[in-house]
């Protein structure tokens, strides 16, 4: 078999001492650029790029690598414990983690993340290994209809975001689908709802919003209702703080759907991780068996997402590697790193860079081992931090939201809308309204319009063109039956009433 | 009379001072590290490039401070310009600019710096561009496109980036010259732009020679016309679009560095002084080959005309695509 071989020769570049080191290097590093908000892989990685040109190439790859799918399973751990996303692909994982947490079980979530991390990560190398030259061929199918109907499909998990209220949730939806207009307008130039504000140009501050709107608001709404009593619970002993054999039961399901979604969402390069953690997240709560709990702490709803961002960058490094097209920002960066060590990325690199590609792989797997072993015993360590009063942690989640928001673009009018989304966070929470709900239109809106205008330029106005393409219609039929999904469960409980009434 | 006899020692002192201050030019020497700037977030094109000459600079020893990359994206560069604007007379900070600095501040009312409110420094590259089709297209020239073009107006695409880059602008200088008409299609990666044309879903795109020399060799592009004065060399046998009869004003993707507004003259030719050096030596010389850009190397008068010219002449291409031009 020829992938064995191959990736024999890989385990013989990665499991050198100095492949190894940096390796290790690389994903310890990626930790914890993902545990501070703020502070990403995109950013690490372009700072630390020209230190690599002294290295071996395979080396410089392996640690850069190791920094992009290590900061994956360090975004949760802000995520689940104070309810700051430290990655965008992590905002999801607020939901249920930091409920989870709230209810003293904040190490079981920071568990079952790391060991849901390292299943995904794992099947995403194992995808890169194997299909990844037919994934990216296959990709390259996905036109701008076909990335409509897949924000579409994205947007109709509002349905599973929704508390009681569907209207309220597809209000905030639509709030945060007019959020993401703000800015300049890629087709024409023009400024939209800017205000005269220079900074408004770029667009509202995705990591901003989500830090002002989970973290402050949740600070804001508690600082309100306590009266000195305890948040968290924190479970005794060392051995209560990890996930039990039936938490890992229940997560059979979401470790499948979130390797196999963030994988192949990973694999075109118009979408990302964060697209893959709603949409698994989406998955398991329609197929769940209990779908009220989620968004109260159901562990499948942290497992799932924070599975499906780390299988998408095993599904991001596909047409990077195979074609030599970045996906996202990070993939953009290493496009340059390989540049600059003299590879010429493209269709042919991997058949003769062999060592390459195949010491990348197999030091992915070992990555991805040794993230598992840092991670896991951190775990009770990071947990202990709940047992703060809130006199000391709330002044802390200030402190991190606003160094980790500032860091991003240090600016300080990021800070200043990050309180704002704090103020509408709180009053969404007070008047009920699903925060997620907004998110999530605010994650797809930009990618939704392009499409949407694009497709409609590709087919000079003509709309039916959404519907028409094979990929595109099914993954439209698929959002319509998620949408229809409560009109059948509302007429079932009605049916069930009705029989009861009668019986 | 009385006038002369007071000018002379006027003169003199002046001769004096000048001399003085140009003894005390010599002698600057950044004395922290220079902040620099540069509009896109980490891994964008200036960032990558600030990043990789920050490292040869100091690889070369040719300065004896840290460049400490600094980026303030957003509003295409409005931001990163008003930044600097703000840093007036700052001798310790520097900016890389490219085209979009003087696209950005024609086409948005809220980017209020304009390029000729900031220091000229130095231009260092200039980035050449083919026009490409997929390999099994039928288009093996300009013309055959172009005639496909004219037979079903409006029906093929060009994938590109936003409307004010040089992609679509060369569009509309060829449409405007062979009355062909075809779409542009906006894509803000370039990834997404290849991978539509990769896919068959647009006709041609317009891509640097770097992106486009490993998708030729694999068989997977065929590039049809050089978007430049001469062939280039890794493409020697694709023509340019004069030769194939289309001629259109170029438009040139240049890269390079400016200083805050009111910076003092020494300062200026202290980079002018570095990057003369650094232009010439071998580690710059293969970086420029192996991302196939053009030597752009431009400094003094030279490049403060090119910035008017280059003003003129968008402003100009920009109004005849109907974006609105605010200044």
């Amino acid at each position: 078999m020829d992938a064995l071989e191959n990736l024999l020769l890989g385990f013989a570049v990665a499991l050198t001492p100095i492949n190894l080191f940096w390796c290790f290097v690389g994903v310890v590093l990626g930790t914890v650029v993902g545990v501070l908000p703020g502070l990403g892989p995109a950013a690490t990685i372009a700072m630390l790029l020209p230190l690599t040109l002294k290295m071996d190439p395979a080396t410089a790859i392996i640690a850069l690598a190791g920094i992009f799918y290590g900061a994956r399973y360090g975004g949760s751990t802000t995520s689940i414990l104070l309810n700051i996303p430290g990655e965008s692909s992590s905002v999801v994982t607020c939901l249920d983690g930091y409920q989870m947490a709230r209810q003293g079980r904040a190490g079981a979530a920071l568990g079952i993340s790391a060991i849901a991390s390292f299943v995904a990560g794992t099947v995403g190398v194992l995808g890169l290994m194997l299909i990844a030259p037919p994934l990216a061929r296959f990709a390259l199918r996905f036109a701008p209809p076909e990335y409509f109907a897949l924000m579409v499909l994205g947007l109709a998990m509002v349905v599973f975001l929704a508390g009681d209220s569907m209207v309220k949730a597809l209000l905030a939806m639509l709030v945060g689908l007019w959020l993401a207009t703000i800015g300049t307008d890629l087709f024409t130039a023009e400024s939209r709802f800017t205000f005269g504000q220079v900074k408004l140009l770029g667009g509202v501050d995705f990591i901003a919003a989500t830090v002002g709107i989970f973290a402050i608001g949740e600070v804001l709404v508690n600082l309100e209702s306590r009266g000195g009593a305890e948040i968290f619970k924190l479970a005794k002993g060392l051995r209560n703080l990890l996930p039990t054999l039936q938490d890992l039961k229940d997560c059979r399901f979401a470790f499948l759907n979130g390797s196999v979604i963030g994988f192949l969402v990973g694999a075109l390069p118009g979408a990302g991780a964060t697209v893959a953690s709603f949409l698994s997240y989406g998955i398991e709560k329609a197929v769940s068996r209990h779908p009220e709990k989620f968004g109260a702490g159901a562990i499948e709803g942290v497992a799932a997402p924070e599975g499906a961002n780390n299988a998408d960058a095993g599904g991001a490094l596909v047409p990077l590697l195979t074609l030599g097209i970045p996906g996202g920002n990070t993939t953009a960066i290493l496009l340059g790193g390989l540049i600059l060590w003299g590879y010429k990325p493209g269709p042919l690199l991997i058949q003769e860079h062999p060592q390459l590609f195949w010491g990348l792989v197999a030091s992915m797997y070992i990555g991805n081992v040794l993230l598992l072993v840092l991670n896991l015993p951190l775990v009770p360590l990071f947990a202990q931090i709940l047992r703060l009063p809130y006199y000391v942690l709330y002044p802390l989640i200030l402190g991190i939201s606003i160094v980790g928001v500032y860091s991003v673009n240090t600016s300080l009018f990021d800070v200043w809308m990050m309180g704002l989304f704090g103020l509408l966070g709180y009053f969404m929470r007070k008047l009920d309204f699903p925060t997620a709900a907004l998110i999530l239109g605010m994650v797809l809106g930009d990618g939704l319009e392009r499409a949407l205008r694009q497709s409609l330029m590709m087919s000079q106005g003509d709309i039916t063109i959404l519907a028409t393409r094979p990929i595109s219609g099914v993954l439209l039929f698929m959002a319509v039956a998620i949408l229809c999904l409560p009109t059948i469960r509302k007429v079932r409980s009605w049916r069930a009433e009705a029989v009861e009434r009668e019986g | 009379m009385k006038n002369k006899a007071i000018l002379l020692p006027i003169t003199v002192a002046t001769i004096m001072a000048v001399s003085l201050d140009l003894a005390w030019s010599q002698a600057f020497k950044p004395g922290k590290q220079i902040e620099t700037v540069v509009h896109t977030g980490p891994g964008g094109g200036s960032d990558l490039l600030a990043r990789a000459i920050a490292e040869m600079l100091q690889k070369e020893k040719l300065v004896s401070q840290r460049l400490q990359v600094v980026n303030k994206s957003g509003g295409g560069s409005a931001v990163a310009m008003s930044y600097l604007a703000g840093k007036k007379g700052e001798t310790h900070t520097i900016g890389f600019f490219t085209g979009v600095w003087i696209t950005n501040p024609l086409t948005a009312a809220e980017a209020a710096v304009t390029i000729k409110d900031l220091t000229p420094v130095v231009r260092l590259v200039l980035e050449p561009a083919v026009i490409a089709v997929k390999a099994d297209s039928p288009y093996k020239n300009v013309k055959d496109f172009i005639d496909a073009a004219k037979k079903t107006p409006k029906q093929l695409s060009q994938s590109g980036g936003s409307v004010t880059s040089r992609d679509n602008l060369m569009r509309l200088l060829i449409q405007k010259a062979t009355g062909a008409q075809w779409n542009f299609i906006s894509f803000p990666s370039g990834g997404e732009r290849l991978s539509n044309l990769l896919g068959g879903h647009v006709q041609i795109m317009v891509i640097e020679p770097q992106e486009a020399g490993e998708q030729i060799r694999a068989g997977n592009l065929r590039v049809i016309a050089a978007l430049g004065e001469k062939r280039l060399a890794s493409l020697p046998n694709v023509p340019t679009l004069k030769e194939q009869g289309i001629d259109v004003p170029l438009i040139p993707q240049a890269r390079g560095v400016m200083a805050p507004p009111g910076v003092p003259r020494e300062v200026v030719q202290y980079w002018e002084g570095v990057f003369d050096r650094f232009e010439k030596t071998a580690t710059w010389r293969r970086y420029l080959e192996q991302n196939q850009f053009e030597d752009g190397y431009l400094k003094g008068p030279g490049l403060s005309k090119f910035f008017d010219d280059l003003t003129v002449q968008m402003r100009d291409v920009l109004k005849e695509a109907g974006a609105k031009v605010v200044r």
